[in-house]
């Protein structure tokens, strides 16, 4: 009996409003049900630009930015679709744009400096350190372009499929495949050429 | 979580599963065992983490609802410095008729000015003048005698001066 009346009590998990609901109080000119949203999106939204842009600062504005520009266009949203799409596809959109303006500017300013290749012996064996891949991911995804990088990073750091990541940037699932499949062959080239030491760790699993 | 055991036991090339992702992406110990299954793990093992903008999620929260105020407050001025339909008609009517005048006022300019009486008195005086004038500077005869001229006398009553009319062929035009 006791157990029956605990389960009829709202939990504070029930009585929290789905996104869907949270954009309609919104709409209605609830400034803190939007609050609600961004405290609830910051972490997807912050570690998405993070992933992509590489860089915490950057990263951070880049989230602000989302944030306006959905507080802006929220009369937009068409409820009959999944909220998170939605988000993702405003994220992809303003970190793709700032990686390509990044790009023609480190191009413009690094169009002289050269390659110095690394001193480490391919022959030794390496203990992966987690620390490691991602300054390791940050140097090699750097010959990728922003929409493959976008979409290496939604499908292996953001776990998510190929078809929510072809409707998320409005293209074709085997787009998105394409893309990841393009990504991971130059990353493993830069791995051969920048770290030789975990390159050897796909050429001993052949 | 998962245990390390079952981990290892479960792992297989190219494995999505969430579990097992979980347990990679927190397991320092068994990265390494990973590696050796599939190495396109390499990278799947940065992920899943809840990250946290610089500074902490209060002030980047506090930082984007200030923003939002700041947009909200600029939207909500707009509506009052638009006019309405009646306001924004009476305006451009205010401006064609302004255009309107300045275009006649601009033509009534350009046109040549019209003929004033008094003008027309004073450029008569001027052209009568100029013609006696004319006529001063011409040879005063006092005398006429020829065989061929025809003179007239008419007497002009209470003067002494007398107009006097010749026809001759021979005198020139302008005399």
């Amino acid at each position: 009996m006791a157990a029956e009346v605990l389960r009829m009590i709202p939990t504070k998990e029930s009585v929290e409003p789905d996104d869907r609901q949270l954009v309609e109080q919104i709409r209605q000119g609830d400034d803190g049900a939007f609050e609600t949203l961004v405290r609830r999106k910051t972490s997807k939204v912050y570690g998405l630009c993070y992933r992509v842009i590489g860089n915490g600062e950057d990263a951070k504005d880049i989230s602000q930015l989302v944030f306006l520009k959905l507080w802006e266009n929220l009369e937009k949203y068409d409820s009959a679709y999944a909220f998170d799409t939605w988000l993702y596809r405003m994220v992809t959109n303003v970190a793709i744009d700032f990686m390509r303006n990044k790009q023609s500017r480190d191009n413009a300013v690094n169009s002289n400096l050269r390659l110095v290749k690394t001193s480490v012996d391919p022959e030794q064996t390496v203990t992966v350190q987690r620390k490691e891949v991602e300054s390791v991911f940050n140097v090699v995804s750097g010959v990728l372009s922003p929409k493959q990088k976008t979409i290496f990073v939604m499908s292996e750091m953001e776990d998510l499929r190929s078809s929510e990541i072809a409707r998320i940037l409005g293209c074709r699932e085997s787009t998105v495949r394409n893309h990841l499949f393009n990504a991971r062959k130059l990353m493993q080239q830069q791995l051969k050429k920048r770290f030789p030491e975990y390159a050897r760790l796909w050429e001993e699993s052949r | 979580m998962i245990t390390c055991r079952q981990f290892r036991a479960n792992l297989q090339p190219g494995t999505a599963d969430a579990a097992l992702l979980d347990h990679l992406r927190h397991c320092d110990a068994c990265l390494d065992y990973a590696m050796g299954i599939d190495p396109d793990l390499f990278f799947r093992s940065i992920g899943g983490e809840e990250l946290v903008p610089p500074g902490g999620l209060d002030a980047f929260v506090g930082d984007v609802m200030s923003q939002v105020r700041v947009r909200g407050a600029e939207t909500s001025l707009a509506p009052r410095r638009a006019a309405g339909v009646w306001q924004r008609l009476a305006i451009a009517a205010t401006v064609a008729a302004g255009v309107t005048g300045a275009t006649l006022v601009y033509r009534i300019e350009q046109r040549p000015p019209a003929a004033h009486p008094t003008q027309t008195a004073a450029a008569a005086v001027k052209s009568a003048v100029a013609r006696s004038a004319a006529l001063a500077t011409k040879s005063f005869v006092e005398t006429y005698s020829s065989h061929n001229a025809t003179i007239v006398e008419v007497p002009n009553e209470g003067s002494d001066a007398k107009i006097v009319m010749i026809f001759d062929d021979t005198l020139p035009a302008d005399l």
